[in-house]
């Protein structure tokens, strides 16, 4: 009894790789009047008896005509079904205004001299039909509107989108080619900016209709109603609305008229599935293809990939001086030079130092800031040693100093500052507050206004710990200095080393460098205790071989001799 | 054989003195990289914001690097002109900076500077425009000679790059 009705009659997307015209549906409708309800009813009614019924079911058939009260129907995609109005319509050359009513025309005497038509109440429009670009309309007023109020007519951009043609836009390149002329459209057509200016997919549309006029009365248009519209893009994508109901409830249509009648629908995909051996044929072509893609790609390149030797870490930053602000003077220029401690090295054609170019600071906010942008590349490498005599890993540092000079040729120090080399690789910015050493008095500071010049640093490293510092405490009593402006770096380091690879072949945690390169000195640990091994073993083997033999072999004789 | 995809954009310039810009832009690297695929320099077109300081591109970068070596990693070069309403365009400066070198999404800001001339030179840049531009531009990649250049700060441009890197690990590359 189908008291229960699908009420969901949303569109339903589906996506598929196959060409759309091995698309097939089967539509069935059926007409729910009260004598089929009861007969139904009853049948189920007898059925679930089990000792026979007293009833005869072939009395609960009903009659009448019953070929039209039901009707089902498989339909392929774009196939052309008349219906019964079209096909009154098209009996006489004056009705055709296209070549397509022309067409539809042969079509029809053809079918009417062969056995008729296969459908009866189904019918469908296509996507060339002069009825489809109409429908749109009619679906906002049926069955159900947007909005509750019935006074609201469509909207203007509703009204633009019913009447532009779906049609398919051929000009549309698929490669990203642009045209190198007439980018810009200076005087669109009306056509053009009807096109442009909605949302026009490009979808190729198909409508299943059905006359469901009370039996004997078909042909006439107002009986028309719509089942069920299919919607593709070229590009897999099918749009189905309603969705497929098999094995749910249908859905319900009731016609307007002086009879209002009660029709069920089941729609229901009837494509013919893939078999399986060509699906793992097209997933084997694939899988070929995407191989030899990646073959070509190593090909272009080659497989190798340069390593530092073993036991040396690599430590390459890229990096830029990116600005200076918060200086006295004007014109400012920086010199920086990279130094390396102890068991650090580097390439020998590897410039440590640079200088920048001079740039004139413009205000910013309450600042003058320069810009320099001036990019550096430096690599070191690190060579661990035994951990005995390493506490602590010592990274390099860049020293730099801020300079200024003017069209006067005069030239002061601005400020003094160093840089420590980031441990953990990655993106830093890093911005660095500099110093200047001061000379008190009223002399120097005159200097420095009219002439130029100011004390200067003999060892830039002083900045940080002098190179020439060993001792347990830094003093730097004494020392006057003045804060200037602030220096900003962007680094972005990578470190390299072929303990690297093992550790994530093995699936380590991300460790500290120097608990990773640390892992040498356990192996260097092991290879010590390997050692004191077999050094002790050779000593024994060495001391049973200069024993006195005699003692050897009296014990072997006295043991074959007792 | 590792790889690095860059994929992002070049949001926008500010800062200027005026508004209407474009700018020219390409990737440097060293000898070990080869491009798979994407380009690797272009240009914008000329925007001119109604509000604002800041002049937008949203210009795309996508390119597909494969290398066998660290050295020589990606550079990004910028090249910020402005034209006026005659159709003249004057340079209105340069920039660079590294691509960076850990995946994920970064935003970056680059400065740029423009060459100075003697003051003559910048008297009738005042009026007429025009201006000093570097004779060729890959000079002042590697650094060495900047030092004969006097220049000016001009203004940022804005970029967002998202870093793909892949087999860098198998080489023990830390990033």
């Amino acid at each position: 009894m189908a008291d229960s009705w699908n009420t969901d009659t949303g569109e339903a997307v589906y996506r598929s790789r196959d060409a759309v015209k091995n698309l097939k549906i089967r539509v069935r409708i059926e007409r729910v009047t009260s004598t089929a309800a009861l007969s139904q009813h009853l049948q189920q009614h007898v059925l679930s008896q089990q000792d026979g019924g007293a009833i005869e079911l072939e009395t609960l058939t009903p009659q009448g005509q019953k070929g039209d009260n039901d009707e089902e129907l498989v339909v392929g995609w774009q196939e052309k079904l008349f219906s019964q109005y079209e096909m009154e319509l098209f009996q006489n050359e004056s009705a055709c205004q296209t070549p397509l009513d022309r067409q539809y025309l042969t079509e029809i005497r053809a079918l009417n001299k062969a056995k008729g038509r296969r459908n009866h109440r189904i019918f469908t429009y296509t996507d060339h039909d002069r009825f489809t670009s109409c429908l749109p309309i009619q679906q906002l007023q049926y069955p159900t509107d947007l909005l509750t109020t019935t006074k609201s007519g469509p909207t203007f951009l509703a009204e633009r989108m019913a009447s532009v043609r779906n049609r398919r836009q051929e000009r549309r390149t698929l490669d990203s080619s642009i045209p190198k002329s007439k980018i810009v459209i200076w005087e669109p057509t009306e056509e053009f900016v009807k096109n442009s200016h909605v949302v026009n997919n490009a979808m190729q549309t198909m409508h299943i209709m059905a006359d469901l006029a009370p039996p004997g009365r078909l042909g006439q248009k107002e009986n028309e109603y719509l089942l069920l519209t299919i919607k593709t893009d070229g590009s897999g994508t099918v749009i189905v609305k309603p969705d497929f109901n098999k094995g749910k409830e249908p859905y319900r249509i009731v016609t307007v008229g002086e009879k209002r009648e009660v029709w069920c629908l089941n729609v229901e995909n009837v494509c013919t599935a893939m078999q399986p051996e060509e699906k793992e044929r097209e997933q084997n072509m694939y899988k070929d293809l995407y191989v030899r893609h990646k073959e070509y790609l190593n090909s272009l390149v080659g497989q190798d990939f340069e390593m530092p030797p073993l036991g040396i870490l690599r430590y390459m930053m890229n990096g830029e001086i990116v600005s200076a602000k918060g200086f006295e003077y004007d014109n400012l220029y920086i010199h920086f030079f990279m130094e390396l401690p102890n068991n650090w090295s580097s390439l020998p054609f590897q410039s440590h130092s640079g200088v920048t170019q001079t740039c004139r600071a413009k205000t910013l906010g309450k600042e003058h800031v320069a810009f320099f942008s001036y990019p550096f590349s430096f690599e070191a490498f690190y060579m661990s040693e035994k951990e005995s005599e390493e506490p602590i890993l010592q990274w390099p540092v860049i020293y730099f100093k801020v300079l200024s000079l003017d069209s006067w040729q005069r030239y002061r120090t601005e400020g003094y500052g160093y840089l420590l080399f980031p441990a953990m690789p990655g993106k830093h910015t890093i911005t660095c507050h500099t110093w200047r050493p001061l000379q008190t008095g009223t002399v120097s500071s005159l200097r420095r206004f009219f002439i130029g010049g100011s004390p200067e640093l003999e060892d830039p490293s002083y900045v940080r710990i002098p190179g020439t510092f060993k001792g347990e405490r830094l003093s730097r009593f004494g020392f006057c200095t003045e804060t200037t402006g602030s220096v900003t770096f962007n680094l972005h380091c990578l470190q390299q080393a072929r303990a690297f690879v093992d550790a994530t072949v093995m699936k380590k945690r991300r460790q500290k460098v120097l608990e990773q390169l640390g892992g040498f000195s356990q192996q260097g640990a092991v290879c010590t205790i390997l050692e004191a091994f077999q050094r002790a073993r050779k000593k024994m083997q060495d001391a049973r071989e200069g024993l006195p033999r005699d003692l050897v072999n009296t014990t072997s004789h006295s043991h074959v001799e007792s | 054989m590792a790889e690095l995809h860059i994929i992002g954009q070049i949001v926008g310039a500010s800062g200027f003195p005026q508004n209407s810009l474009f700018c020219k832009w390409g990737v440097h690297t060293g000898g070990a990289w080869r491009l798979l695929s994407g380009l690797k320099e272009g240009q914008t077109q000329v925007d001119i914001p109604q509000t604002g300081d800041m002049a937008y591109w949203s210009h795309p970068i996508d390119v597909h690097y494969a290398t066998k070596g660290l050295q020589g990693w990606p550079k990004l070069h910028l090249q910020v002109w402005h034209q006026d309403s005659f159709g003249r365009c004057q340079l209105y400066g340069y920039g660079y900076c590294h691509v960076p070198s850990s995946p994920g999404h970064h935003r970056i800001s680059c400065a740029t500077w423009r060459p100075l001339g003697s003051w003559q030179e910048q008297l009738s840049q005042m009026f007429v425009g025009g201006g000093p531009q570097l004779r060729s531009p890959d000079l002042v990649y590697s650094g060495a000679d900047r030092y004969r250049l006097h220049t000016e700060a001009m203004g940022n441009v804005e970029l967002e790059l998202g870093i793909i890197m892949r087999h860098f690990d198998k080489y023990g590359v830390e990033s």
